[in-house]
């Protein structure tokens, strides 16, 4: 028979966040912005060089290159998600699905991370910006990204 | 679920100790920075899951941030050493975890881990503020037993999507579209963390 204990106790962080006092929720909004900000230059510059790995993995196509895709991937990916990168975080969110799934699956396919690892490419050097094109490079490694997962 | 701050509000994290975990020193850096924007006042900072786990034996703290994916340990190892080997109460501590590749194969087992919230990445201050305010007042029971340590994670069964229909109220729709992994949007997240009482 298995045991299941239920207790509710109110955790230290609710007690010490009831206490008066403190700043505006804005405030903490504000500040917190700015103290992300204050990292962005670094970020791109981090950014840039993973990708930078991500091309020569690319390049090499080794077979011992695979898991790196994942891991560069998803190192960009946290870092881009903490700042304004959109059509770049979706391309790399994309590469990150794909990596994964080709892993779980050990069928490597190559040219679909070529072609994520291009347009990411593609996207820095337009800033990040959404664009038509940056939207219809977007398509592309979508229709890349469904067909991997759909086999 | 707790209503949304005004910007008026005052939310006060002066008092409380935060310890955040990530493998990557600058990610770690800018959760620091944008922690620390909140008010928090004492936080600790680890890059990796197993130091941080020397860290909890010495000095309880009142929140844990941690990145899902780590070598060596994991966020998920992670929480479920907290939630199982750490007495009571550090072991009740809540979690909020990141994560950047938020496929609901992952969130899910976060929340069976015992993570208390997912917050996807992007990462906006706000989002992960409102989080730790919800937090502050969650009113959820503890549960431990053999195969789960970890926040109460009984939730509300909607039935199928609306404007679908299934044979039994609870069924899924029966039509399987095509395998869809995007990312979670966040609300869905919060929706599959935040359990609801339950009529039986």
């Amino acid at each position: 028979m298995t045991t299941v204990k239920i207790t509710r106790s109110k955790s230290s962080l609710s007690r010490k966040m009831a206490v008066p006092g403190g700043r505006t929720v804005q405030d903490a909004l504000d500040l917190a912005e700015k103290g992300l900000e204050s990292h962005r230059e670094a970020g791109m510059v981090k950014i840039a060089s993973l990708l930078i790995q991500l091309e020569e993995a690319t390049a090499r196509r080794a077979e011992d290159s695979q898991g790196l895709i994942y891991v560069l991937a998803a190192d960009l990916l946290d870092l881009a998600g903490f700042f304004e990168t959109g059509p770049l975080y979706r391309a790399t969110f994309s590469l990150c699905d794909i990596a994964d799934r080709m892993q779980i699956d050990t069928v490597w396919d190559w040219p679909s991370v070529a072609v994520h690892v291009g347009a990411m490419r593609l996207i820095m050097a337009d800033g990040c910006q959404s664009s038509a094109t940056s939207e219809a490079v977007l398509q592309g490694l979508d229709a890349v990204r469904k067909r991997i997962l759909a086999n | 679920m707790a209503t949304a701050s005004r910007p008026t509000d005052r939310v006060n994290l002066e008092h409380i100790t935060v310890l955040l975990i990530d493998d990557n020193p600058q990610a770690l850096d800018i959760l620091s920075s944008v922690v620390q924007g909140f008010g928090v006042r004492e936080q600790m900072r680890s890059t990796s899951a197993l130091e941080a786990t020397h860290i909890l034996k010495r000095k309880p703290v009142d929140l844990i941030l941690v990145d899902c994916a780590m070598p060596e340990m994991d966020g998920y190892d992670f929480v479920k050493w907290l939630r199982r080997e750490m007495p009571s109460p550090a072991n009740e501590t809540p979690v909020i975890m990141l994560t950047g590749h938020a496929i609901s194969a992952r969130v899910a087992k976060s929340r069976d881990c015992g993570a208390s919230f997912v917050v996807t990445k992007p990462l906006t201050p706000a989002v992960l503020l409102q989080r730790i305010q919800w937090l502050s007042k969650d009113t959820r029971a503890f549960v431990t037993c053999e195969t789960y340590v970890g926040p109460d994670r009984h939730v509300r069964n909607l039935g199928p999507p609306p404007g679908t229909t299934g044979r039994r109220n609870g069924d899924l729709s029966a039509e399987v579209g095509e395998a869809t992994e995007g990312n979670m949007d966040q609300w869905a997240i919060d929706d599959l963390m935040k359990p609801r009482r339950v009529a039986l």
